[in-house]
C-alpha cells in the first residue's frame, strides 16, 4: 500500500510532544523511525498516546491517475513551526504542505495535508493513509499484539486490543477501508490485523487549496469516548493544537531561570537544549497521573527512578507544581503490603507507572531517592511543614530499606528482584518468560550485587534526609535512622577504599570486594565521603582513559574482563555517568577537569541536534543501543550547572543562599536570573571580585558567598565576596 | 490441584484482591490486559506438534525483548538440544537456518511482531505426555539471557494430503 521511501533520513529524529502523546518522525514526511536498537534496526515511527504505543509507522501514499507516489519521495523541505512540524512536498503538479503535531486533550496526532496546483484543469488527489496497529504500553518492548477488534461508526474507526484502544477521525469521509491491503465494507472485524488502511479523495484545483485533517489518538479505550468532543474539534481546526502548545511552552520557558557563561557559550547553549528537551519529556498521560517520561522513543513511560533524577533538575528550573505533583504520583503507589507478582515489597515505591493505571515494582534503588527530593522540594519551594501522608510513605520507604540492611554493616543489599518475580509467577502461568537479571539498579544489565557502591551512598542520603525531614520523633525513628546514617559511613569509608587501585571498590559480594572500576564510584565522592585529597584522587583515577573517553565516561573500565564496547553497562558511555564524573570533579576542587565533562556533554547535544542519546558504544563516539532522548543525559547535567559550577545550596525555608561558584580562573563573568526561591526570585551575576545579588521577595534572602554574608531585602541588590577561583 | 498449587492460587488471590482495594479494580483489569497480551502474544497456542522427525512451534512475536541475538538455546524437558538439530526461519517461503548457525558475527534479529517457525529432529517424551519447551536468548546490546517457557501436550502434525 505504501511505495518505498527513497531517501535516507539525515538529520535528528523529529519529536513532536503534548503531555499525553507524542508523534516520533524521522523528518522526510512520514512517521516512520528505523532506529537501531538492540543491535537491530526497529522502525519506531508513530503516534504514542497514553504511555501506549498505538501504532507503528504511519504513512501517507499517494496517486493520482496511473502515477503513485509518497511524501518521503516528494520531499522538499520541513522546519519547525510553533508547537508543530511542517514538510513541503511537490509531485505531478502537487504542491503539498503537511503539519503534524501531538494533541494533549484527545491523546494522539494530527496531520494536515494542503494540497494544491500552479495550474491545469482540477484534478483528483488520492491519499491513502496506513499503519499496524500496536496497542500496547510501550513498557512491553519486544511485542506486538496481533489481534484486534475493528469498528465503524458515522465519524471514526476505532480499533481495541484487550482494553487499549484507537480513534482514526478524518475532515474527508475515506472513500474505502483496507484491513491486511485488502478491501473492507466496514462493521465489525474481528481478527489477525498487521496493517489498516484508508483512502480519502481528494479534488485539488488551482489556486484553491485542499485539505485533509487525519487524527490518530487512543490509549485506553473507556478514556476515549469521553473525549469525543474534543476530537471533533481538534478534525475542525487542526491548528489549535499546536498553538495551545507552542504557548504553554512558552510560558513554562519564561518562569526557567535564563543562565548565561560568557566564557562558555558551549554549556550555555548545553543548557537551553537540556532545557528545552526535558519540557519535551512532560507528561500527563491521564488517570491522575504527572510526571516525565524517561526517554523516547522505546522508554516513554514513567520510571519512578529516571523521574527523581529528572525532578531534581525540575526543582531547579522552578517548577515545584509539577515536581510536587509528580512526587505525589509516585507515592500514591508505595505498595503498602508484599506484592511478589509484581515485584513488590511493603513501603516499595514502583518502578514504573502508566496509565491503566500498570505498575511494577521490583527495584534496589528507586525509593531511595524520594526522601532527597521531597527535602529538595521542600528546601526550594519553603515549605516548613511535610504533609503527614509524605511523612508516613517516607517511614514506609526507610522501613523498606532497613529490611534489606545487614544490621552488622549498615549495608543495603541489592538485587534478586526479578528472581523473586519469577518465583511467584512460576505456577501461575502457562507460559513464563523471564529476563535474567539478577540485580536491579541503575546499571540492571549487569550484576553488581550484594552491596553496589552508589546504592550505599544512596540509602545513606536516605537516610539522614528522612531523619532531618521527620525532625525529633517520639518513637525515636529519627534517631534511629541518623544512627544507622551513621553506622552505614563508617562502613563505606572503611571497606570501599581500593588502595592498590587508587579508587573505591564497586561492590561487596559474600565479603569480598568487586574490584572493578566503574563510575559509579564517584556519588561517594560527591556526597563528601572522603577528605579532599582522598576525593581528588579518585576523581583524577576515573579520568584515565580506560574510564573517560572524549565523548563520556564508560560504565566500565576497558581493561576489566568484563569490558565490552556494545555491553549496556559493562562498557558503553553514558552520558550520566559523564555528569556524576563532573559533579564529583567540581566537588573535589578539579574544576577544568569539571567543566570539561560538562562541555563532553553540551557537545554532544549539540551534535544531536538538541537531544541526548542514552549511550554510546565504549569503543567509537557512536550511539548503540540507545533512546535519542533519555531524561538521564540531560538532567543530571543541568542539576550539575546548578548545585556544582555555580555551587548553589537554596533553602527558602529559612530564606539563605549559598553560593559557592566552582568556576575556572579564567572565567570573568556568569550569570542567573529568575531562579526560584520559594515564592520569590533571585538574580546572580558574578565576576571574579564579587557576587551581586538580586531579590525580589518577600522577605529578607542571605547569601553566603563563602567569602562573606549579606541579608538582602526585597527588591534590592547588594553584593557580597566570594571565594576567588584559584 | 496439588498444595503448592492451592497455595500459588490463594496467594495470587490475595494480591488480586490488595491490588484492587488499594489502587482500584482499573488498576487490576489493566494488569491482566498486559498479562494477558504477553502470555497469548509470543507462543502460538497449540502450534507445537510432532513431526516426521521430532517437533515443530511457532512464535509471534520476540520474546519480550527484541534485538539482534547472538545466541539460541533450545531445552526440552530440561535437556539441551544440540544447535543443528534445531531449524527456524520467519515462515512459509523464507530460508531455515540452525541453531547453531547463530553466532556474533551472524545474529538473529527479532522486531516486534516477528514470527518464528521452529522444526526442532530428535525423540522427544512419549506420545502424549507434555513437553516442556524452553528458549533462551541471549543479546550481546543487553547482556542477561531473555528466556521463555511453555508446557503443552503436542498435537498431531496433519498427514501430508
Amino acid at each position: 500500500m505504501s511505495p518505498p521511501s527513497s531517501r535516507a533520513a539525515t538529520g535528528p529524529p523529529v519529536l513532536l510532544t503534548s503531555v499525553a502523546s507524542a508523534a516520533v518522525l524521522d523528518g522526510r514526511g512520514d512517521l516512520e523511525l528505523t532506529q537501531e536498537m538492540r543491535g537491530t534496526p526497529v522502525d519506531w515511527g508513530g503516534v504514542f498516546g497514553q504511555c501506549v504505543r498505538l501504532t507503528g509507522p504511519w504513512r501517507l501514499a499517494l496517486r493520482a491517475g496511473d502515477s503513485d507516489g509518497s511524501l518521503p519521495m516528494s520531499f522538499l523541505s520541513a522546519e519547525p513551526f510553533p508547537g508543530g512540524w511542517r514538510s513541503h512536498h511537490r509531485w505531478n503538479g502537487f504542491e503539498i504542505t503537511q503539519e503534524v503535531a501531538a494533541v494533549p486533550e484527545v491523546p494522539g496526532v494530527v496531520r494536515t495535508l494542503r494540497c494544491s496546483r500552479a495550474d491545469g484543469p482540477p484534478l483528483p488527489l488520492t491519499v491513502t493513509s496506513s499503519f499496524a496497529p500496536f496497542l500496547l504500553p510501550v513498557l512491553v518492548e519486544g511485542i506486538r499484539p496481533h489481534n484486534f477488534r475493528v469498528d465503524t461508526a458515522d465519524e471514526e474507526v476505532r480499533v481495541r486490543q484487550r482494553g487499549f484502544g484507537l480513534s482514526v477521525r478524518s475532515n474527508v469521509a475515506p472513500n474505502e477501508l483496507f484491513l491486511n491491503q485488502a478491501s473492507w465494507i466496514g462493521g465489525h472485524f474481528r481478527g489477525r490485523l498487521d496493517e489498516i488502511g484508508f483512502e480519502y479523495s481528494m479534488p485539488v484545483a488551482p489556486a484553491a487549496s485542499s485539505e485533509l485533517t487525519l487524527l490518530v489518538a487512543g490509549g485506553l479505550d473507556r478514556t476515549l469516548d469521553a473525549s469525543l468532543s474534543a476530537a471533533r474539534a481538534v478534525v475542525a481546526h487542526p491548528d489549535v493544537p499546536a498553538a495551545a502548545l507552542a504557548a504553554a511552552d512558552r510560558a513554562w520557558l519564561e518562569s526557567t531561570p535564563i543562565v548565561r557563561f560568557p566564557d562558555a557559550p558551549e554549556l550555555e547553549r548545553g543548557y537551553s537544549h537540556a532545557r528545552a528537551a526535558l519540557r519535551r519529556l512532560y507528561t500527563s498521560p491521564g488517570d491522575d497521573l504527572t510526571g516525565l517520561l524517561a526517554g523516547f522513543p522505546w522508554y516513554s513511560a514513567i520510571w519512578c527512578r529516571d523521574l527523581a533524577w529528572m525532578l531534581a533538575a525540575v526543582v531547579w528550573l522552578g517548577d515545584f507544581d509539577w515536581a510536587d505533583r509528580s512526587v505525589d504520583t509516585v507515592l500514591r503507589y508505595q505498595s503498602r503490603s508484599a506484592l511478589p507478582i509484581l515485584g513488590g515489597e511493603t513501603g516499595e515505591l514502583p518502578m514504573q507507572i502508566s496509565p491503566g493505571p500498570i505498575f511494577f515494582y521490583g527495584t534496589s534503588d528507586t525509593t531511595l531517592y524520594y526522601p532527597l527530593l521531597i527535602e529538595r522540594l521542600y528546601r526550594h519551594s519553603g515549605v516548613r511543614t511535610p504533609t503527614d501522608g509524605w511523612i508516613q510513605a517516607i517511614r514506609r520507604m526507610i522501613a523498606w530499606g532497613e529490611a534489606r540492611t545487614e544490621p552488622a554493616t549498615g549495608l543495603l543489599r541489592n538485587g534478586g528482584e526479578a528472581e523473586a518475580i519469577s518465583t511467584a509467577t512460576q505456577s501461575l502461568a502457562h507460559v513464563r518468560y523471564g529476563i535474567d537479571s539478577p540485580d536491579t539498579t541503575i546499571w540492571d544489565s549487569t550484576d553488581r550485587r550484594d552491596h553496589a557502591i552508589d546504592v550505599q551512598v544512596l540509602w545513606w542520603q536516605s537516610l539522614g534526609t528522612a531523619a532531618a525531614l521527620l525532625g525529633e520523633t517520639r518513637d525515636g525513628a529519627a534517631a534511629r535512622m541518623r544512627d544507622l546514617a551513621d553506622h552505614l559511613a563508617g562502613t563505606i569509608r572503611t571497606r570501599y577504599v581500593w588502595n592498590s587501585e587508587g579508587y573505591l571498590y564497586d561492590s561487596f559480594r559474600g565479603g569480598v570486594p568487586a574490584e572493578r572500576v566503574r563510575p559509579n564510584a564517584l556519588r561517594a565522592v560527591s556526597a563528601g565521603f572522603f577528605p579532599p585529597e582522598l576525593a581528588r584522587k579518585f576523581v583524577q583515577r576515573a579520568a584515565k582513559d580506560d574510564l573517560t573517553t572524549p565523548w563520556g565516561v564508560r560504565t566500565l573500565s576497558n581493561q576489566d574482563p568484563l569490558y565490552d564496547p556494545a555491553a549496556y553497562h559493562d562498557g558503553q558511555v553514558w552520558t550520566i555517568a559523564t555528569a556524576w564524573a563532573a559533579d564529583a570533579a567540581l566537588a573535589s576542587g578539579e574544576v577544568e577537569l569539571g567543566v570539561d565533562y560538562l562541555a563532553t556533554i553540551a557537545a554532544r547535544f549539540d551534535r544531536e541536534g538538541g537531544w541526548a542519546s542514552e549511550c554510546y558504544r565504549g569503543d567509537r563516539a557512536e550511539p548503540f543501543d540507545s533512546c535519542f532522548l533519555l531524561g538521564f543525559s540531560i538532567a543530571p547535567f543541568l542539576t550539575t550547572l546548578f548545585e556544582r559550577l555555580w555551587g548553589l545550596h537554596i533553602d527558602a525555608r529559612t530564606g539563605h543562599l549559598l553560593a559557592r561558584p566552582a568556576f575556572p580562573a579564567s572565567w570573568r563573568s556568569a550569570s542567573i536570573e529568575n531562579l526560584r526561591c520559594g515564592a520569590g526570585r533571585v538574580a546572580l551575576e558574578w565576576s571574579p571580585e564579587r557576587l551581586r545579588v538580586r531579590w525580589s521577595g518577600p522577605g529578607t534572602l542571605t547569601v553566603d558567598g563563602g567569602a562573606g554574608t549579606v541579608s538582602v531585602a526585597p527588591g534590592s541588590v547588594s553584593d557580597v565576596a566570594t571565594v576567588a577561583p584559584e | 490441584m496439588g498444595t503448592h498449587q492451592l497455595g500459588g492460587v490463594l496467594s495470587l488471590l490475595r494480591q488480586g484482591l490488595t491490588l484492587g482495594v488499594q489502587f482500584g479494580t482499573h488498576s487490576v483489569e489493566a494488569l491482566l490486559w498486559v498479562a494477558q497480551t504477553v502470555e497469548e502474544g509470543v507462543y502460538v497456542p497449540h502450534s507445537l506438534t510432532r513431526t516426521v522427525e521430532g517437533i515443530a512451534f511457532t512464535l509471534d512475536n520476540p520474546l519480550l525483548r527484541v534485538g539482534a541475538f547472538t545466541s539460541l538455546r533450545l531445552r526440552i524437558d530440561g535437556t539441551d538440544v544440540a544447535g543443528e538439530f534445531v531449524r527456524l526461519r520467519r515462515g512459509p517461503g523464507t530460508p531455515w537456518r540452525t541453531a547453531a548457525s547463530i553466532g556474533a558475527d551472524s545474529s538473529y534479529a527479532l522486531a516486534p511482531g516477528d514470527r518464528t517457525e521452529f522444526d526442532v529432529v530428535g525423540a522427544f517424551g512419549h506420545g502424549t505426555e507434555a513437553l516442556t519447551v524452553r528458549l533462551e536468548l541471549r543479546s550481546p546490546a543487553i547482556p542477561p539471557l531473555v528466556w521463555f517457557e511453555f508446557t503443552e501436550t503436542p498435537s498431531e502434525a496433519p498427514s501430508a494430503p
